[in-house]
């Protein structure tokens, strides 16, 4: 049995990761409404999108809207790879449904 | 598995599907558009307007309820332009914070409602001084009702969202099944199988968990 990504296997980081792949491919979320959408705080979301960052999961780009720095965030193509083996691999973990 | 910080990991695989289900849904529900505040101002406003057109300008040229002659105009166009209100604020609040392609595909989707119903506006007049005052009405009406079903359609095609594809398919047909009924019975069938419906449609989507179909 494969061992569950450990990147993606911890709770924070799995609700990040969860949500930014419900965005459609070729949409990049600002920093404020992934904060709001999962509920955490700047600094924790940070950190953890950091790690996904240095994972190569996820795509932060730091741009301007008008005068005001904006970060927006997507999940790389290879996060969103990640992801769906995870999801797979979780899936086969499960016990076998009772008939 | 070692895990490679503070971050726990989810206490079980059933957990961790839970978890990836609850904040898809929520991040969907957030990242979409509300069905019963996109849907519900287009309905009321078809429905009422549509339905005071009929009551004032049935069939025939029958007056069921007595009001003044431009009263349904006047309610229609105002609830019309409150929608179309309501609509922009929403998706600029859907869109807020979003960018790339979704965002490019929005723009461009809300520009063409505005460019073919100000192209309409700017053709049709042309045709008011050769037909009966009835089918002047049922003119305008039934190339509005076309577009919308148009629109509808082609943002179905952008979004891949089967019902707003069917919802564009279905007020084609009832807006020649009206249109073949004549003057009259069309604002009848608009207000109910159009007006109606698209008030329901949002009221049936707002009680399914959010779902967008182009993951």
């Amino acid at each position: 049995m494969s061992e569950l990504d450990p990147v993606i296997h911890a709770q924070a980081r799995l609700r990040v990761v969860a949500a930014l792949s419900a965005l459609p491919e070729g949409d990049q979320l600002a920093f404020p409404r992934l904060q709001e959408i999962l509920g955490m705080t700047a600094g924790n979301l940070s950190v953890h999108l950091r790690k996904l960052e240095d994972a190569g999961y996820v795509e932060v780009t730091k741009t301007f809207s008008g005068r005001t720095p904006t970060t927006l965030v997507c999940l790389s193509r290879r996060g969103r790879l990640a992801f769906e083996e995870y999801t797979a691999a979780v899936r086969a973990l499960l016990p076998p449904p009772s008939t | 598995m070692t895990p490679i910080d503070e971050d726990p990991p989810p206490p079980s695989p059933a957990e961790s599907l839970r978890m990836i289900a609850e904040q898809r849904e929520a991040a969907e529900r957030q990242l979409s558009p509300d069905p019963l505040v996109y849907h519900g101002p287009w309905g009321v406003a078809w429905l009422v307007g549509f339905g005071v057109m009929f009551l004032r300008h049935g069939p025939g040229g029958t007056v069921l309820v007595a009001m003044p002659a431009w009263l349904p105009l006047a309610v229609l166009f105002t609830l019309l332009i409150g929608a179309a209100i309501v609509s922009g604020v929403l998706a600029g609040r859907t869109s807020r914070h979003v960018r790339g392609r979704s965002s490019v595909q929005g723009a461009m989707y809300g520009f063409s409602w505005f460019v073919s119903f100000a192209g309409m506006g700017l053709t049709l007049q042309r045709f008011d001084d050769g037909l009966s005052p009835p089918n002047v009405g049922l003119l305008w009406a039934t190339v509005a009702v076309g577009l919308t079903g148009a629109l509808h359609m082609a943002g179905g095609a952008v979004w891949q969202d089967r019902l707003l594809f069917g919802l564009g398919v279905w007020l084609t047909l009832v807006n020649v099944v009206g249109t073949a009924l004549g003057p009259g019975w069309h604002s009848l069938v608009i207000s109910l199988a159009g007006g109606a419906v698209m008030l329901l449609l949002g009221l049936v989507l707002r009680r399914r968990p959010a779902g967008r179909p182009n993951e």
